[in-house]
């Protein structure tokens, strides 16, 4: 018995407590793999340009503002959700609940904003490789950033009904960590997509 | 609902029998089907994962030796062309997907907690679920086949035969559809062994005490997720492809088919180690148990493994050399495929430094890890052999390849997925197998292995091409094409035998100890079959060989200790343990038996059941209900200490 660490004689937290438990892994392990995932969208991307015979994107220089605004609601609830999180660790409830509401709202704007983008833009789905990544990818991201407004509706409802605590709050975490996630997968869609089409020589 | 405490100190008790019955009490499942659908048993998985898996071994088996009894003579017309084609893509998608690696995954969820020391996996729930999407995704990849319309292109599926233009069949989307759906569950559980391991070992098990088995399977899963997610969308694109007029593939649209020749085989070289790093690290965990001596150089093994799998992230082009891509591109791959030859060598040398200064016992086991020894030099030898440029320009595509594959495959995953049967049969069951039988079992496995393949190599150099349905007389390749069906049936009665063995053991065995071969690890302390809960209390781990510790002057330094340790005994709880020492520094509290995973599995099925017909409806209903679903399966339950995540 002469090695530390070895003999349980202290209180440990039970449960969830705190946020040392394995759902925080799970979460990390599954933006690693879905990071992978964008990854591989964005080496589709950047090798089907390399190789095509046309300027991308054919259709001429993408919108600008709309790119930015997105961009700069992101950061907000990106933000916000620091702010929640942090919040709730000192069980300050008003900011998880300005965090969640407003992130969610954001997150529904976003997913608006994007179908508005779409019906405006000159292409379809199968009008060349360009679009079809256009589609694939923006709409694989609308895709997680509904689940993750479905995550945060969630953990409102289980806050309202008083599952979130200081001590148990390992959901706002994790959820934290999955919005910060998709946020930095925009900023790749953004440069993708919006800005270095201004940058690169034509 | 009363509210557990945030903190508490677990109290030191010896474990008498009231304690043990209330722990089995609590951690086994309900009567009746209600326990067989929702039931989230570490145990259970892993023996579901091992029958699923060795039934869709048995289904290709069946289909290898339909297309050997078409090849045994040049000019047969046993069956049609187009049935030979489905044959081959279905025999491939079987092996290499249905059941090359969920068998590891069944050795893996059944042994992960017993050789780890604990009670379950990290997410029991997540565990089952993806048993139900392996065994729904396996029976959705073969709706084709009965109804003649099973993919026929081959399980690399290149692109653009796959293509709606050559191949406007129902047949490619069923693979497509089907084998994303099957990559939930891979993904999935790599997440639960990752975090398992990380998180979830018993206490004292620090990084460098976990067993070399443990090293293997986490090395695999790791690699799966980072590798998964191509493919998951390579086919997701060859689906948009086919149904919806996106052009990924299409060159004269701006596509190119080597896009999916890339994204293919940058899953594709992951996963060949991802299914054979594990059954090495079975063969290195049982083989030194029938040597009477811990592994040479154990940890060197570890890093070469680890090693392995890094390299092979960089090597998938040496599948693509016939491509024309430019030279520097073929010398840098060329070169890491010798170079990933020394990582992979170093558990051959020490398997075979552990039997030389072993007093090795010649059980069936270890004649089947034995073999598999020969076999990987052979097979690797072949692989070393095509990732010269030059030679793989001469050999890619014939025969000899299909030789390498199946040496490698056969020879690395099946021979150690038996040996560590017939090694872990006793612990599975409770019963031992026939060593009589295992001795048939063996030869004939063996004999008819190499009658089989070996003249493969042979019929690969004289010119003959892969996948072709048939073959003129007079070009010199009757004769080993007679050899190879000949020993793919003898092969095929040693797995018959083998099977023979299992049931026959199950029903008539003799009686297993907890210890029949006198092993190291933690799980054989446990009896035969081991009790619902693994563990009375968590043991508390000293060293790597926590059995034999004494004979190895370990227990100077630290001692495991079985008999004594904290209770943990309100629901199905465990510790969680620090990454780097082991320490323990949380209780954690499993979820028990629970409808969640099936319904979601099911959920997704038809998912992919909508998409496949295109009936949206189905697919949009399937994914609303998936909310609900989602819900009730993370609903907080504040009397297990959950808030909203497991």
């Amino acid at each position: 018995m002469a090695e530390p660490g070895l003999i349980v004689d202290r209180p440990l937290p039970v449960g969830t407590a705190g946020r040392r438990n394995p759902g925080w892994w799970g979460v990390v392990l599954l933006i690693a793999s879905e990071g992978a995932l964008f990854a591989y969208l964005f080496f589709s991307f950047y090798y089907l340009q390399s190789m095509a015979d046309n300027v991308w994107p054919p259709s001429g220089k993408p919108p600008l503002p709309y790119a930015l605004g997105t961009t700069g609601a992101f950061f907000v609830s990106g933000f916000l959700m620091w702010f929640a999180e942090r919040g709730i660790r000192r069980d300050i409830k008003w900011r998880l609940w300005l965090g969640l509401s407003v992130s969610a709202l954001i997150g529904i704007s976003y997913v608006l904003l994007q179908l508005v983008d779409w019906s405006n833009e000159p292409f379809a789905f199968n009008s060349g490789a360009y679009s079809s990544l256009f589609y694939t990818i923006t709409g694989l991201h609308m895709v997680h950033a509904i689940v993750g407004v479905l995550g945060f509706l969630a953990i409102l409802m289980w806050s309202a009904m008083g599952y979130v605590t200081k001590d148990r709050h390992v959901a706002v975490t994790v959820m934290a960590l999955y919005w910060y996630f998709i946020i930095v997968v925009w900023i790749g869609i953004m440069a993708t997509f919006y800005i270095l089409p201004y940058v690169t020589p034509r | 609902m009363a509210e557990i405490p945030t903190y508490r100190t677990p109290e030191i008790i010896r474990p008498d029998e009231s304690y043990l019955e209330k722990l089995e009490k609590m951690w086994s499942d309900k009567p009746g089907l209600i326990g067989f659908f929702s039931t989230v048993d570490h145990k259970k998985i892993g023996r579901r994962y091992l029958v699923t898996s060795f039934i869709f071994l048995l289904v290709g088996g069946l289909e290898a030796l339909i297309m050997r009894i078409q090849l045994f003579q040049p000019n047969e017309h046993i069956i049609s062309a187009h049935l030979y084609n489905e044959l081959f893509s279905m025999h491939g998608i079987t092996m290499i997907f249905l059941y090359a690696m969920p068998v590891l995954s069944g050795f893996g969820n059944y042994l992960w907690p017993l050789i780890l020391g604990q009670r379950d996996m990290a997410f029991p729930r997540v565990n089952m679920f993806t048993y139900w999407v392996f065994l729904l995704s396996g029976i959705f990849l073969y709706i084709g086949l009965p109804t003649g319309n099973g993919t026929d292109v081959g399980w690399f599926n290149y692109v653009p035969l796959a293509g709606s233009e050559y191949n406007p069949g129902p047949g490619v989307d069923i693979y497509a559809l089907g084998i994303i759906f099957f990559w939930i569950s891979i993904a999935a559980g790599s997440v639960v062994f990752i975090a398992t391991m990380m998180r979830a070992r018993a206490p004292g098990m620090s990084i460098s005490r976990i067993p070399i088995m443990i090293w293997g399977t986490l090395t695999a899963n790791v690699g799966l997720l980072f590798a998964v997610p191509s493919v998951l969308l390579v086919f997701l694109e060859l689906w948009l492809d086919r149904r919806f007029g996106t052009d990924f593939f299409d060159v004269a649209a701006g596509g190119h088919p080597m896009l999916w020749q890339h994204l293919f085989w940058i899953f594709g070289h992951p996963w060949v180690y991802a299914i054979v790093l594990p059954a090495m690290s079975i063969v290195s965990q049982c083989l030194p148990a029938h040597c009477r001596r811990p592994l040479v150089g154990q940890h060197w093994v570890i890093l070469a493994t680890i090693l392995t799998m890094v390299l092979g992230f960089g090597v998938w082009v040496h599948h693509m050399f016939a491509t024309g891509l430019p030279v520097i591109a073929m010398g840098f791959f060329s070169a890491a495929s010798f170079i990933i030859v020394i990582p992979s060598a170093v558990s051959v040398f020490a398997w075979v430094a552990t039997i030389w200064t072993g007093r090795p016992i010649f059980t069936t086991a270890f004649k089947f890890f034995a073999a598999e020894i020969i076999l990987f030099v052979i097979g690797g030898v072949s692989g070393f052999m095509t990732a010269a440029v030059p030679l793989d320009w001469e050999l890619t595509d014939t025969y000899f390849v299909v030789a390498h594959i199946h040496y490698v495959l056969i020879g690395i995953n099946v021979f150690a997925v038996i040996g560590g049967i017939y090694h872990w049969f006793p612990k599975f069951s409770g019963k031992m197998m026939s060593e009589r039988l295992g001795w048939w079992n063996f030869w004939l496995m063996f004999i008819g292995f190499n009658v089989g393949f070996f003249p493969m190599h042979i019929t690969g150099l004289l010119g003959m091409p892969r996948r072709v349905y048939t073959y003129p007389a007079g070009l010199g390749w009757t004769w080993s094409n007679m050899v190879t069906t000949i020993g793919a049936f003898i092969f095929a009665i040693g797995v018959g035998v083998f099977v023979f063995n299992v049931v026959r053991s199950l029903k008539a065995g003799a009686k297993a100890p907890a210890n029949p071969w006198d092993a190291d690890t933690l799980e054989w302390t446990t009896s035969s079959p081991p009790p619902h809960y693994n563990f009375g209390v968590i043991p508390r781990v000293g060293s790597m060989h926590p059995l034999w510790e004494e004979r190895l002057r370990m227990d100077e330094t630290g001692k495991t200790i079985l008999d004594e340790g904290p209770a943990l005994d309100e629901e199905h709880e465990m510790f969680g343990t620090t990454i780097m020492d082991g320490d323990p520094d949380v209780i954690l509290k499993e979820p028990g038996h629970s409808f969640a995973p099936i319904i979601m599995a099911l959920l997704l099925a038809g998912m992919f059941i909508g998409m496949l017909l295109e009936w949206w409806w189905i697919s949009g209903a399937a994914v609303i209900a998936m909310i609900p679903a989602m819900l009730y399966w993370f609903w907080p339950s504040p009397e297990v200490g959950r808030a909203a995540e497991g």
